[in-house]
């Protein structure tokens, strides 16, 4: 199975790019994608970071293990308007 | 075999037991190397063999029993501990938590039937241990208190502490899914944390393990969230 590395990148505050070093293993880019939003997902609602100013202003990074960028994801599309 | 002496012992229970209560435990305690996620004490089994930790430390997880899944660390135990105290010297017999090694190193493990018969013979040692015990609950307690109320990256900065204590220099092996497992929390979680202590100086990582660069930083970092359950440690069993 590839493995997919979930970067995360932020607009505002400190943090520029939280790199990925470990990644998971999915079946294929389809399953990168749910993989991405879910995570986006779960940081916005659960994860409180003193560093994090603003999940909105961030983007989830996925590159493969040649480490070419395969698609990112804003977080701000991972969740309805009226969120 | 070289005879076990109390005051040679690299765990800090054993040091600190007088001769007497020492000698009751040692023809009986057997020095085993541990190995990186060995499981120790199994969740819901009669408890049969402790472990005093000499190196290495072993993480207490719970995971939500029946269906539950993944697991959260509650506690860690090192050379100022025993592992498999709570359920045997509290007549439990078994406990729904598994212990399993974090740090792979060397203890001494010692059957349960030992140690009933030694606590039962000793009023010291039996409250020696209970000491222990307490102060063992009082480190689970500021687990809850510290997941309730601080962000993940103090989080780590206290669970980081707390392995540097029981680690035997500066370097803490981990990767990133570990810490994600240990803190209950998302992997990116994790690297985000890790990145926010090493970009403050406070820690040096590289893949698959963090230096300890600042340790007076990182316990301004935790802010309060580590430190009572090591100064009752030094209270109750004795100053480090």
């Amino acid at each position: 199975m590839p493995r997919y590395f979930f970067s995360i990148r932020c607009d505002t505050g400190p943090l520029d790019l939280a790199v990925d070093e470990e990644g998971d293993e999915l079946p294929d880019v389809a399953a990168a994608r749910r993989h991405a939003r879910t995570l986006a997902q779960d940081l916005i609602a659960r994860h409180r970071m003193s560093l994090i100013r603003d999940w909105f202003a961030c983007t989830v990074e996925v590159t493969d293990e040649a480490g070419e960028r395969v698609f990112t994801l804003p977080f701000a599309d991972t969740v309805p308007d009226s969120f | 075999m070289t005879r076990l002496q109390p005051s040679a012992s690299a765990n800090g229970l054993l040091r600190r037991l007088p001769p007497e209560d020492f000698d009751r435990l040692a023809p009986d305690l057997r020095r085993v190397e541990v190995e990186l996620l060995q499981v120790l004490i199994a969740p819901g089994e009669t408890v049969e063999t402790l472990y005093f930790p000499e190196s290495g430390y072993g993480s207490v997880v719970a995971n939500g029993g029946e269906g539950g899944t993944g697991g959260v660390e509650i506690g860690l135990i090192g050379r100022e501990g025993l592992i498999g105290a709570a359920p045997v010297l509290l007549d439990a017999d078994r406990t729904p938590h598994q212990t399993l090694v974090q740090q792979a190193g060397t203890m001494l493990s010692l059957p349960a039937s030992a140690l009933t018969e030694a606590v039962g013979r000793s009023e010291t040692l039996r409250r020696f241990l209970l000491r222990y015990v307490h102060v063992h609950g009082l480190q689970v307690a500021s687990t809850a208190y510290s997941n309730a109320t601080y962000t993940i990256d103090v989080r780590l900065a206290r669970w980081l502490l707390m392995c540097h204590d029981r680690a035997e220099g500066d370097e803490i092996r981990l990767t990133h899914d570990f810490v994600a497992l240990m803190l209950g929390v998302q992997r990116a979680s994790a690297t985000i944390a890790v990145q926010t202590l090493e970009g403050n100086g406070l820690i040096r990582a590289q893949r698959g393990r963090v230096t300890i660069r600042d340790r007076t930083r990182l316990r301004e970092m935790a802010n309060g969230s580590y430190g009572s359950a090591e100064a009752e440690y030094a209270r109750l069993i004795g100053p480090s």
